[in-house]
């Protein structure tokens, strides 16, 4: 029996209480969060053995093997390698730090123990995930992938945007990325798992909406356009948008021979020959394939329904599964350690970029002016 | 000052005694506002989110000027609760996490925001009583017949988890906190459960009537009561129950009187501000329909949450019936505007927005 617990009580950790209930063979032993009052609603809303607002109480009480970090980001660092120093391997939310020093020193702390760590890129491991890795593995693609396109989009709505851009105080405002680190890892991590080496040239450029900045916002960045490159020339492009409808949550990959494009709202993988028809063929057969696979990957997800496994969060499921597998097991890790260190760089890289290029968040009357300027020249 | 109740005689503060209203900016807390002014009161402190949009408030604002005294605050910041709690005699907590489908976020907005309030209350030693605004889906209508009373004595959702619905959740453990601040640090309260609030400026058709999740209306309500309450009728039996000496403890549902049915309402929306198309589902069906959710929920391990089970249709759509006779007989309560004028105004407001769109 494979003993969990939880750290940190908000909103993401029921997603990880009703998936690690999927799981034969674990037991929530104790979750925890420094308020009290939420550590105890969770323990009164599912199965679990203890609830403490203290830490170091919960490891020592309740010696988890796996403890998940679900609090806020600023945080992961601090409570992951605590539970690393305390023998316990971790699951940490995403972003998985804040830094990547900081993701190489967990790393490196997670080698030196004998433990293992994994962060919550659960979109990676969702059934239309798992359908488009394996595509790949087949070698469809045939070569390496020429370029990748990540949409990672995020609709503010009213309720999050007015809380968040009425609060100076929000705690995703202290982020260095603010909004975007907590959002964008998971798409971000999909480019990563293609890129080769661990040096990749980014180029980025960021800016706050019209739609913000009409509601007097300066600081959140909410739209975010990434270029990258790595030492094979295989590059990528990245798209983070508060405004673009509908908020695509897409990964297309092109190869030198097919592609192939993930859609991760309808759960649909599709494949793009490279090889086309000959003269009006190419106007009619593609359009019939592609109704086809649509029909497939409809069919493929009613099959899944119908087997109780199309859950909104089936994959996290098969991440912390895949995860406590490689804790009982010693089976490699779901997400390699060489992923998370660069999903974690190219973030820094973004970061750095996006606070060095002030610019780039220019406010309408500047972007005139430049225009302007521009016209004269 | 307005008649029916004379608040120098029988109000246990005074009006120059500082009122704090948490939710000030929110549909029923402008109005209650408006009608703490009306009365007299000239130290109304009113607690808004940052950012949230004062239209609401816009009036009382413009009438009062300084006799409000606008706090911008987070009740999950312990020293913005410390500020806004300083000297209050009366706190009417409105505030709460709605239309949350998260429990834990319902939970921190509400729960942890009470707690925080009742804790800052506790520090500044001023207040007489704290007003705990609940709900009436706080009720498990579960242990009585088809077509009895709900009054104050119903019990309480024992298992609120288990209705698939965050603010139930919330709303029980927050009045739960609010008795135990009541039992372990004297905090003397009231809570009120107010029915279903409607009036202009809020167009949504109840889910006591009915629900439109699926792309057609589901009438479900058919020939029950619905507890409609008029907003301003609200606003006043809250605010008895904050002034009045003598009721510490208590609870008291707030509804109307001469209570349509839902079939009634829906009748009278569809012909005043807009047609569409509605199925009748019977009582039988929609119990079985719930019944077969919530096994499908459990069997299927959450691939479906368990928004509808048994439990949320004995809250929502029971037969049954609605008693306001504590609060009349206990604050002296009665509804200023009569459940005809209310409609029409609503009906009015809703035809006015359908125009504005």
């Amino acid at each position: 029996m494979l003993k969990a617990a939880i750290v940190g009580c908000g909103k993401i950790a029921d997603a990880h209480a009703l998936q690690i209930q999927r799981i034969a063979g674990c037991e929530i032993v104790g979750v925890c969060d420094s308020e009290p009052l939420m550590a105890r609603q969770m323990f009164e809303r599912f199965p679990i053995r203890a609830h403490f607002s203290d830490l170091a109480e919960l490891v020592a009480a309740a010696r988890p093997d796996v403890v998940h970090v679900t609090t806020p980001p600023e945080s992961h660092f601090k409570l992951a390698r605590f539970c690393l120093e305390h023998g316990c391997h971790v699951y940490v939310e995403k972003p998985f730090t804040l830094h990547a020093a900081d993701a190489a020193a967990l790393i490196a702390l997670a080698n030196s123990r004998g433990l293992k760590v994994t962060v919550g890129h659960d979109d990676q491991f969702s059934h239309v995930a798992q359908r488009m890795r394996r595509l790949i593995a087949s070698g469809y693609l045939g070569g390496t992938p020429v370029h990748l396109e990540s949409h990672y989009c995020y609709d503010l709505g009213e309720a999050y945007g007015r809380v968040l851009l009425g609060d100076r105080h929000h705690w995703v405002r202290r982020l260095p990325g603010k909004l975007l680190h907590n959002i964008i890892s998971h798409g971000i991590a999909r480019i990563a798992e293609y890129l080769h080496g661990d040096s990749v040239e980014v180029i980025t450029q960021g800016f706050v909406s019209r739609q913000l900045r009409r509601l007097g916002e300066t600081e959140i960045v909410d739209e975010l356009r990434v270029l990258m490159r790595d030492d094979q020339d295989t590059t990528a492009s990245f798209t983070f948008s508060s405004q673009l409808r509908p908020t695509l949550h897409q990964f297309r990959v092109y190869g030198p021979r097919n592609s192939v494009i993930l859609d991760q709202d309808h759960e649909t993988l599709l494949t793009i020959p490279g090889t086309g028809f000959k003269s009006y063929g190419d106007k009619f057969f593609p359009p019939m394939l592609m109704a086809k696979q649509h029909l497939a990957n409809l069919v493929t997800n009613a099959k899944i329904f119908l087997a109780r496994d199309f859950h909104m969060k089936s994959g996290m499921k098969y991440l912390i599964e895949s995860f406590y597998r490689s804790v009982s097991d010693g089976s490699p890790v779901p997400i390699p350690y060489r992923e998370i260190l660069l999903t974690a760089n190219l973030m820094d890289s973004i970061f750095e970029q996006l606070a060095a290029k002030p610019s780039s968040r220019l406010a309408d009357d500047d972007r005139s002016d430049r225009q302007a300027a521009f016209r004269r020249a | 000052m307005r008649d029916g109740l004379q608040m120098d005689d029988r109000s246990i503060a005074g009006v120059d005694d500082t009122i704090l209203v948490t939710g000030a900016a929110g549909f029923i807390g402008s109005v209650l506002v408006e009608a703490l002014l009306a009365h007299g009161y000239r130290q109304v402190r009113c607690l808004v989110r940052p950012g949230s949009s004062l239209l609401r408030l816009d009036r009382a604002l413009r009438a009062a000027g300084p006799r409000i005294d606008l706090v911008k605050g987070n009740l999950l910041s312990r020293a913005d609760c410390l500020t806004a709690a300083r000297d209050a005699a009366v706190i009417f907590h409105l505030a709460a996490g709605r239309g949350e489908k998260s429990f834990p976020d319902s939970f921190m907005n509400s729960v942890v925001a009470t707690r925080n309030l009742l804790d800052a209350a506790v520090q500044a030693d001023s207040l007489r009583r704290f007003v705990n605004v609940s709900s009436f889906t706080v009720y498990s209508n579960r242990e009585k017949q088809h077509g009895r009373l709900l009054d104050e004595s119903c019990p309480v959702e024992s298992r609120p988890d288990l209705r698939g619905d965050a603010y139930c959740f919330s709303k029980v453990k927050q009045d739960q906190i609010v008795r135990e601040y009541g039992d372990r640090f004297g905090v003397r309260y009231v809570i009120v459960r107010p029915g279903y609030v409607y009036g202009p400026g809020k167009p949504a058709i109840t889910g006591r009537v009915g629900i439109d999740t699926f792309g057609i209306f589901l009438h479900l309500g058919g020939s029950n009561r619905i507890p409609f309450t008029y907003v301003d009728n609200c606003a006043d039996a809250i605010l008895k129950a904050g002034l009045i000496p003598g009721v510490d403890g208590r609870v008291f549902n707030i509804v109307d009187d001469d209570l349509p049915s839902s079939r009634q309402f829906l009748r009278q929306y569809k012909r005043q501000v807009r047609h569409f198309r509605s199925i009748y589902l019977p009582h039988a069906v929609s119990y079985s329909l719930c019944w077969l959710w919530e096994s499908y929920s459990r069997w299927s391990q959450g691939q479906l949450p368990p928004t509808f089970n048994r439990r949320s249709w004995h809250a929502h759509w029971k037969r049954t019936r609605y008693s306001n006779t504590r609060l009349k007989t206990e604050l002296g309560w009665s509804p200023q505007v009569p459940t005809m004028e209310g409609f029409r105004r609503y009906f009015a407001s809703c035809q006015g927005q359908r125009r504005h769109a």
